[in-house]
């Protein structure tokens, strides 16, 4: 299935028939579309929503109440009318403690106490409690499991990415999209850049062929350092790992995975399909806690000897970018809002629009991913964004086992590995038998 | 008389109207009829009663009465054409015209007796008469509720696939219940037959060049081996060569040095040997993504099969089948360590030198692959006169399809049975379509193919082939990937073979005079 925004499967076969009903007016150009990738030229405008339309009012709980949960939970809050968060779970009490505090005072929403469940199956309380949506904002080493547990209990899903950290919990992801499709659930992803206007408007003039086709892109997230935490003298080792968690591989995937993924997200969406094998190099150099790397440089291939090249850095004083450059055969693009001729000649460019004061009048990709969620939900238009997600997310490991390996790993090895990253058995707040091992590639000389 | 007039138009036009009219509601009711009649026939035709009427085969009604599509809790049935004719505006007429024909042609011209019904359900031929587009016609979703953590797995692998996969590589039994098929890690398999009868201690003894019996230590398992003495021939086939392929060519002159080489197939007896001293659960072949080593331990052994690797034959004295040439390498390394001698698998130009055992000719014995093979009407009506290749080789037109006992054929001149027909036999070189003419000019001592390649030769043909790829010249090559497609586990093994069935090898022996004489 190709990787295109806000297109599920079902909606494609509709608008497939759509075209069909056209009938012989068009039977000329979908023969060429379809027998060779000359593009039409024509525009096709994106549209968006401003705001969820009225329905049946929603009810959404949140399982990772920290940072982000919050942040998706006030997002969830601003999609429209009628929906409203009543549930929360997460591992540490002083998390829900905050996440309660700051639902009152910035939103005046009261959480029950009933409603707010603590430890490693708080998740599954709240899944029994009347939510419509759930909300999963944990490390990303849980998602497979708790996005399993919500289609199985037929709940609509937000989830942050990245949503998996090895290829057997990227699998897990797949199915289990293809079970909430069957199902009619409706299921966003935390991969923002395709619900922004201005990238969805580049995207059209890309698939109207002003660039051509696409021969080559680079995609990078090279910033400063994250950040880390501490280990305090009353944590466990399980909870020191979890509060640190961006610096450890089990629960993070790396940063290749955990942060740039946005990065070749765009590459694959823009491309239309996931590489098929990956090179590549990273290390580890100034990274504080855990057993991450903080360095990567990949060489992604798509078929046909298309090249993505993808860099990510997590060190102070370096030259810092966030960005996706794409080429194509008539012009390049930066995916964000810009487009130009070969020779460097503007030939679009997209800007958001702002009021007075320079405040922008369209919602931010984090607002516009729940107003689509809930639109979808009360329209019927279904969404699906899971697989897709997935498996740019085993890109992304894909990446990084090349880099751990220092060999060529293939997409076909991906989908047959059955690699598990994180403790056996059943998960406490006590010693975790994982060492802080970092990856080394290749053998030395003996 | 009384006229009847419409409108006061005049008779004759009346009439001609009257007429158009009764032709009108003649032809209506004629095509209706024929239609009825039609529509009557077709379902009168696709009765299970009707079906069953002539499909005489043992146990067709009676595996379906015990399978999952007629004996459900849903109490739903699903009758023989909802299977084996596609759905209705999918080619259902059309392909129920074609299996009409077909099975009048076979009613009145064939004898049930003599089919082969076992063959025909194997899933390479039941493909042909199990409709994919009629199992999605029911089953539409892949993900149902309740779905396990493995068929998750295996539907998106299915799906991934795009079309190399039919629903039955999988769920075979669906239709027909039968109870020797596993889709399943078999962890019984080899291990729960007990044999009383002496135990070896001692490996056998070579006791100068001559044949020798190997014994296995700690098993019950002993197996012939036949002195080759080296020599010279020329390897390959000439272009005259009645169904020869490019790869056969050119023809080199090679000379072998002496070996022992395996008088029959690796047989299960001595697989089986292997598999129970070695046998491994829960090894995988990714352990690199976690410690970057690929190796697997030299004497480490094969976990258990999926499915049945015998496809329900028999073990014993059958060559074993299935497994990988890792596999079949692993046990050479393993009976070579049992035994205190030096195992391994044949060289091509080896395998071939023993299996034309000095002739020169397309096979070992007498014969005109040119005769052998049917051609044309005739030859279909009236047979050809292949006594004399069926008294050595078990091949396509006399195995039903299955292997078969070194006891039931005739030797070659060196005393070696089956180097054609019944298993191909895996090689040691990578295969390569010229690999004859890499090599350098000039006489080849003892080549060993080339360098590197993607897959192995295997050669001899099989149960399989028609008598043009049994051949001593013939060469085939293995097909990794295409034998490991219906594997379900992650990762695919690397012992077994999930779907090739005619593969198997035969061990060398090396001779090495200075050692033997010690």
């Amino acid at each position: 299935m190709g990787l295109s925004a806000k297109t599920s499967r079902r909606r494609f076969l509709e608008n497939t028939a759509a075209i069909g009903a056209i009938g012989a007016i068009g039977a000329g150009q979908l023969v060429r579309a379809c027998t060779s990738e000359s593009k039409t030229g024509e525009v096709e405008e994106p549209v968006m929503l401003d705001k969820a339309p009225e329905g049946e009012p929603l009810k959404a709980g949140v399982v990772g109440c920290g940072g982000r949960g919050t942040g998706a939970a006030f997002n969830f809050l601003n999609a429209g009318p009628d929906v409203n968060i009543t549930a929360a779970a997460d591992l540490f009490q002083d998390r829900i403690d905050k996440f309660r505090q700051e639902m009152k005072e910035e939103k005046g929403v009261e959480l029950d106490d009933a409603n707010c469940f603590l430890g490693f199956d708080a998740y599954k309380r709240l899944l029994d409690t009347d939510v419509d949506v759930v909300i999963l904002a944990t490390p990303p080493y849980f998602r497979p499991d708790h996005f399993l547990a919500c289609v199985e209990a037929r709940k609509h899903v937000f989830m942050e990415k990245p949503v998996a950290v090895d290829p057997v919990g990227a699998r897990s992801i797949m199915a289990a999209s293809k079970q909430a499709e069957a199902a009619g659930l409706n299921v966003v992803t935390g991969t923002q850049r395709r619900h922004q206007r201005d990238y969805n408007n580049v995207l059209a003039r890309v698939k109207a062929g002003m660039i051509g086709d696409i021969v080559a892109s680079n995609v990078y997230w090279n910033q400063s350092k994250l950040w880390h935490r501490e280990k305090q003298p009353d944590w466990t080792e399980m909870e020191y790992m979890i509060r640190d968690w961006v610096n450890w591989i089990w629960l993070s995937g790396d940063h290749i995975v955990e942060q740039h993924i946005h990065n070749i997200d765009v590459s694959n969406w823009f491309v239309g399909k996931a590489p098929v094998e990956a090179v590549g190099v990273g290390s580890r150099q100034r990274r504080v806690t855990g057993n991450c790397y903080d360095n990567f440089s990949v060489d992604f291939v798509y078929d046909r000897e298309v090249h993505m090249h993808s860099m990510c850095r997590q060190i102070n004083d370096c030259a810092n970018e966030v960005a996706e450059q794409l080429r194509g055969s008539k012009g390049y693009t930066n995916c964000r809002n810009t487009v130009w001729d070969p020779d460097g000649n503007q030939l679009y460019a997209y800007e958001i629009p702002v009021d007075e004061n320079d405040k922008p009048t369209v919602n931010n990709g984090y607002d516009q991913e729940h107003v689509d969620l809930v639109a979808a939900i009360r329209t019927g238009e279904q969404i699906v964004e899971a697989e897709e997600t997935a498996r740019t997310n085993l890109t992304a490991i894909m990446g990084r086992q090349a880099a751990y390996t220092g060999k060529k790993v293939t997409w076909e090895e991906m989908m047959g590995s059955g690699l598990k990253l994180g403790p056996e058995g059943e998960l406490t707040m006590g010693p975790v038998d994982i060492k802080a091992l970092v990856p080394v590639p290749g053998s030395a000389p003996e | 008389m009384v006229k009847i007039t419409f409108f006061n138009l005049p008779e004759n036009e009346m009439k001609k109207i009257f007429n158009g009219k009764v032709l009108f509601i003649t032809g209506l009711f004629v095509a209706s009829l024929v239609i009825f009649l039609g529509n009557k026939a077709v379902s009168w035709t696709s009765t299970d009663q009707f079906c069953a009427s002539c499909h005489i085969h043992p146990h067709s009604t009676d595996s379906w009465k015990r399978s999952t599509h007629f004996d459900n809790k849903r109490g739903i049935y699903v009758h023989c054409v909802e299977c084996h004719l596609p759905p209705h505006g999918e080619g259902h007429l059309w392909e129920k015209a074609k299996t009409g024909m077909r099975d009048l042609y076979g009613k009145w011209f064939k004898d049930p007796e003599n089919l082969n019904w076992e063959a025909k359900s194997q899933i390479e031929y039941a493909k042909n008469h199990t409709f994919e587009s009629s199992c999605i016609h029911c089953h539409e979703n892949n993900y149902p509720l309740g779905l396990t953590q493995e068929g998750r797995e295996a539907h998106l692998y299915y799906e991934e696939q795009q079309g190399d996969l039919h629903c039955i590589n999988c769920h075979i039994t669906v239709g027909h219940y039968d109870p020797d098929r596993l889709h399943e890690q078999n962890t019984a398999f080899g291990i729960s037959e007990e044999v009383v009868a002496e135990v070896y201690t001692e490996p056998g003894m070579i006791d100068g060049f001559n044949d020798f019996t190997e014994y296995i230590p700690g098993s019950t398992v002993s197996f012939e081996m036949v002195a080759i003495p080296g020599g010279s021939f020329p390897m390959g086939s000439p272009p005259t060569e009645p169904f020869r392929d490019q790869d056969e060519g050119p023809v080199r002159e090679v000379s072998v040095s002496s070996f022992f080489m395996g008088e029959a197939e690796v047989t299960w007896d001595e697989y089986l040997a292997f598999f129970k001293q070695t046998g491994a659960q829960g090894k995988t072949a990714d352990a690199y993504l976690n410690t970057g080593k690929a190796e697997v331990d030299a004497i480490s052994g094969p976990t258990p099969p999926w499915g049945a690797p015998d496809q329900g034959w028999g073990k014993g004295k059958l060559p074993a089948i299935t497994m990988t040439h890792h596999a079949a390498e692993v046990y050479c390394r393993w009976l070579s360590r049992v035994t205190g001698k030096s195992y391994r698998l044949p060289t091509e130009a080896e395998w071939e030198y023993a299996s034309r055992a000095g002739t020169t000719t397309p096979y070992f014995f007498e014969g005109d692959p040119g005769k052998f093979v049917r051609h044309g009407i005739i030859d279909r009506i009236f047979g050809v006169d292949t006594a004399v290749i069926n008294s050595y080789v078990n091949y396509a037109e006399n195995s039903a399809l299955r292997t078969t006992r070194p006891a039931n054929v005739k030797e070659n001149p060196f005393g070696l049975v089956h180097t054609l027909g019944n298993v191909a036999e895996l090689c040691s070189d990578w295969y390569a379509e010229d690999a004859y003419a890499q090599y350098p000019d000039g006489a080849l001592i003892d080549p060993t193919g080339p360098e590197s390649g993607q897959e192995y030769v295997i050669r001899g043909g099989s149960y399989r082939d028609g008598a043009e790829n049994v051949r001593s010249a013939s060469r085939s090559h293995t097909l990794t990937e295409q034998w490991l497609k219906t594997d379900p586990q992650i990762p695919k093994s690397i012992w077994w073979y999930s779907d090739c069935t005619h593969v198997g090898f035969r061990v060398v022996c090396e001779y090495n005079e200075h050692e033997i004489e010690e």
